[in-house]
């Protein structure tokens, strides 16, 4: 797909890669249609709140340690900056290193709303330069800016002209997209429009985009045995670092949804490879993806040799507890990346995927073709189980549940994993991106699932203990009842 | 004893068909009749008043709200024009930049709040501005305030289009609450046969042309000193007119749901009223 980097905006998820949020089917039509580019999104007649882009690019572009970043909005918008700079300030506190990154509002409010907020959106541009000197000044769009047709891109132009670090807009409206990864892709434009530089000369590095980099000592380690260094973005970096990762050797991604954006711009317009292979979750996930960043960067013979030594020392132990697994049921609940390869995991340790709700699908990556992982499932899965996108449709995932009676739900988002457990569904709340990387990480992930399947006190007495509010009514329909047929 | 009703009336029509015009006068027809009426402009221009209060110097309710920081007082934001009629403009931002209908939702609220709306009015006139560009400006038929309309039109073909328009927008309105249309009144250009084309009209949105305000360049004369037509020249024809259409809005009880009809049924009803003639004066 060509990217413009010389526009402030972009296409949205919906537009460039076919995205959907409502759909009913199977593993092996959701791989195909997506072949045949004859997938179609389905609306809802009714729909529980999600999330919004606005507020994905605010937790992501704020992993950046050195910037300021503006939201151009509500002040409800701008609340969930306490938290995320909590933790992006506990994640940088791990590493010991300062995290100086501000999050303002503009607070808009009713005058605002009719009148226009151009004037103190340059206001606070300046007067957040002069208080804390950031590297680059980020301004975040909303709902509001954008029904209201606030001209941010030329406030920031005048703003921009007056400071000496990049006034970067990142065009991020809530009711923008129906997808919020859309808010990655937001940031992601921003940063190679406007922070990355055409490379100097060539690092030995690869760009490992990722969320909080917990695993990052085991990552390094593993680079450095093949004789790579490892940049992980966005978390804990800064302005002066990004600006240089079109001098990588290659751009990897522990997310296909996250990095499209970033792997397939930065290779148009810069030329770094980008490993769009499955991600390196599992064994399978993990080889297929080694074996291809050792390929493109010229190190074949030393990931084999990594691949070699580590096989010796975990496989024996999955296959133990692979026995202990062998059969068990499990419903999957998590972003459209995760959701699938983990259903892959899944049926690698031996047990059985019922049922996959992913919360939204890409039909395309940028680099045009389908998701790698969704192919690679539809083939190698021994059932076409069923999977519907539905982004964190809670009262659909528990008829699911109520339906499929897994022994277990993974869910990569907390407010879907406690919904399983009252209704007795042991769950794990996958909120580590790293939870099942590599081969180290995929032994714990067996036996995290292991324990959690065996002790099940907490599902039973808490589900005896609580009311649910679903009726057998509901219980009783179809789970995709609500959904109104593709146009 | 029941609680005094006042009629919120809002006038829409489109842009440049005289409504602030027909307003001003109406309402100066409705007070020397003993009436007490207030006007509500509701465009971002703010000249809805201009003639009941010989000028333009008057602060906006949303300029107020702006600069008082929430502190407003309803002495700032509403005058006292011809004959005690109480005037207030909403006001609104700058073209190009905000969101003049949210200006209109604010500034009804506010008046709401600040208690303008007094038992001893007999009307209030919402004036909107002539394309009702977003649900901004069909606040005053919306929550239960202005329940009648007037349409104001002409036998121009766009005029029409846009009451037909107008009348879709109170169809819709009408099927949740009490708005109701309560006529079309005919601001005259001249146009050859336009009292009936404006009855055939009104009659095919099921309701009537409550008053044809003949063209007379007096409005003008008026308008250029800054006054209503019945302060400039009281003892004139249209002076007589404008207190005419305030007695047939008095007792009019003829408030109906209209029934808008298709773009092809309107273009029929021109062709045989008015726009056949055109026909005929092109033939060799």
């Amino acid at each position: 797909m060509p990217f413009d980097f010389t526009s402030t905006t972009f296409g949205i998820r919906e537009e460039r890669l076919g995205s959907l949020v409502g759909y009913v089917g199977s593993i092996r039509d959701l791989a195909e249609q997506s072949c045949r580019g004859s997938l179609k999104d389905r609306g809802r007649c009714f729909s529980q709140s999600s999330s919004c882009d606005a507020g994905c690019a605010m937790g992501y572009i704020t992993h950046i340690r050195d910037v300021a970043m503006i939201n151009h909005a509500p002040s409800g918008c701008t609340a969930p900056a306490s938290a995320i700079v909590t933790m992006q300030t506990q994640l940088a506190d791990k590493r010991s290193l300062p995290y100086n990154t501000v999050v303002l509002g503009t607070d808009l409010n009713e005058s605002d709303t009719i009148f226009g907020a151009a004037a103190g959106l340059k206001q606070t541009i300046l007067e957040t330069w002069e208080r804390y000197k950031p590297s680059a000044i980020f301004v975040t769009t909303s709902c509001v800016s954008g029904i209201i047709g606030e001209d941010v891109d030329a406030v920031i132009s005048e703003a921009a002209e007056m400071l000496p670090v990049p006034v970067v807009p990142i065009h991020c409206e809530g009711f923008k997209s129906k997808v919020w990864a859309t808010g990655f892709d937001a940031c992601d434009h921003a940063i190679l429009s406007a922070i990355v530089k055409p490379p100097q000369k060539k690092g030995n590095f690869v760009n490992f985009k990722n969320f909080n980099e917990s695993a990052r000592a085991d990552i390094v380690e593993m680079f450095e045995s093949i004789g790579v260094k490892t940049f992980f973005l966005y978390s804990n970096t800064t302005i002066e670092e990004i600006s240089h990762i079109s001098e990588a050797l290659a751009t990897v991604s522990i997310c296909g949804t996250l990095c499209s954006y970033l792997g397939n711009g930065l290779l148009e317009k810069h030329g770094v490879p980008y490993i769009n292979t499955i991600n390196p979750l599992g064994v399978v996930g993990f080889e297929a993806w080694f074996r291809e960043v050792g390929r493109v960067i010229g190190k074949e013979a030393e990931a084999e040799a990594y691949i070699e030594r580590e096989r010796a020392i975990y496989i024996p132990k999955l296959e133990q507890v692979r026995e202990k697994l062998k059969g068990r049921r499990v419903v999957l609940g998590m972003g459209s990346s995760f959701a699938f390869q983990i259903a892959r995991v899944v049926q690698e340790l031996g047990m059985e995927v019922a049922y996959v709700t992913s919360w939204h699908y890409d039909s395309r990556y940028d680099d045009g073709n389908p998701p790698p992982h969704v192919q690679h499932l539809a083939a190698s899965s021994p059932v076409d189980f069923p999977v519907n996108i539905a982004d964190q449709q809670n009262f659909e995932l528990m008829n699911i549940l109520n339906t499929y009676k897994p022994d277990l739900y993974l869910g990569r988002h907390g407010g879907t994993s406690i919904w399983a457990i009252k209704q007795g569904v042991p769950a794990i709340f996958m909120a580590d991106e790293y939870m099942a990387f590599g081969y180290k990480r995929t032994l714990s992930f067996a036996y995290t699932i292991l324990d959690r399947i065996t002790n099940r006190s907490f599902e039973k007495n808490l589900t005896a203990r609580i009311k649910l509010p679903y009726t057998g009514w509901w219980y009783a329909q179809d789970s995709g009842g609500m959904y109104e047929e593709a146009r | 004893m029941g609680k005094k009703i006042i009629r919120q009336v809002a006038i829409y029509g489109k842009g440049g068909i005289g409504k602030s015009t027909t307003t001003q006068n109406l309402t100066a027809g409705l007070i020397e009749m003993g009436k007490k009426v207030m006007v509500v402009g509701c465009d971002p221009k703010a000249d809805s008043t201009r003639l009941l209060l010989g000028g333009l110097a008057q602060k906006t309710v949303l300029d107020s709200m702006r600069d008082s920081e929430g502190d407003v007082q309803l002495d700032r934001i509403m005058r006292t024009g011809y004959k005690g009629a109480k005037c207030v403009e909403s006001g609104g931002p700058e073209p190009g930049v905000g969101c003049a209908g949210r200006g209109i939702i604010t500034s009804i609220g506010l008046l709401e709040r600040l208690g303008a709306y007094t038992d001893d009015l007999d009307y209030v006139f919402y004036d909107v501005l002539g394309d009702v560009v977003c649900g901004g400006f069909a606040m005053p038929i919306r929550e239960g305030k202005a329940k009648e309309i007037y349409i104001v039109a002409s036998g121009e073909m766009m005029a029409l289009y846009a009451a037909n328009n107008i009348a879709k927008g109170i169809w819709r309105y009408a099927q949740k609450g009490g708005v109701r249309l309560g006529g079309i009144i005919c601001n005259s250009r001249n146009v050859d046969r336009e009292n009936e084309l404006l009855r055939a009209f009104a009659k095919e949105l099921g309701s009537w042309l409550i008053y044809f305000v003949p063209r007379d360049n007096i409005v003008q004369h008026a308008e250029i000193r800054r006054k209503t037509v019945l302060e400039y020249k009281p003892e004139s024809n249209q002076a007589r007119e404008y207190r005419s259409l305030a007695q047939a809005i008095e007792g009019n009880e003829h408030f109906v749901i209209p029934k808008p009809m298709t773009q092809e049924r309107l273009e029929e009803i021109l062709v045989e009223y008015g726009l056949m003639d055109l026909v005929e004066d092109y033939k060799i």
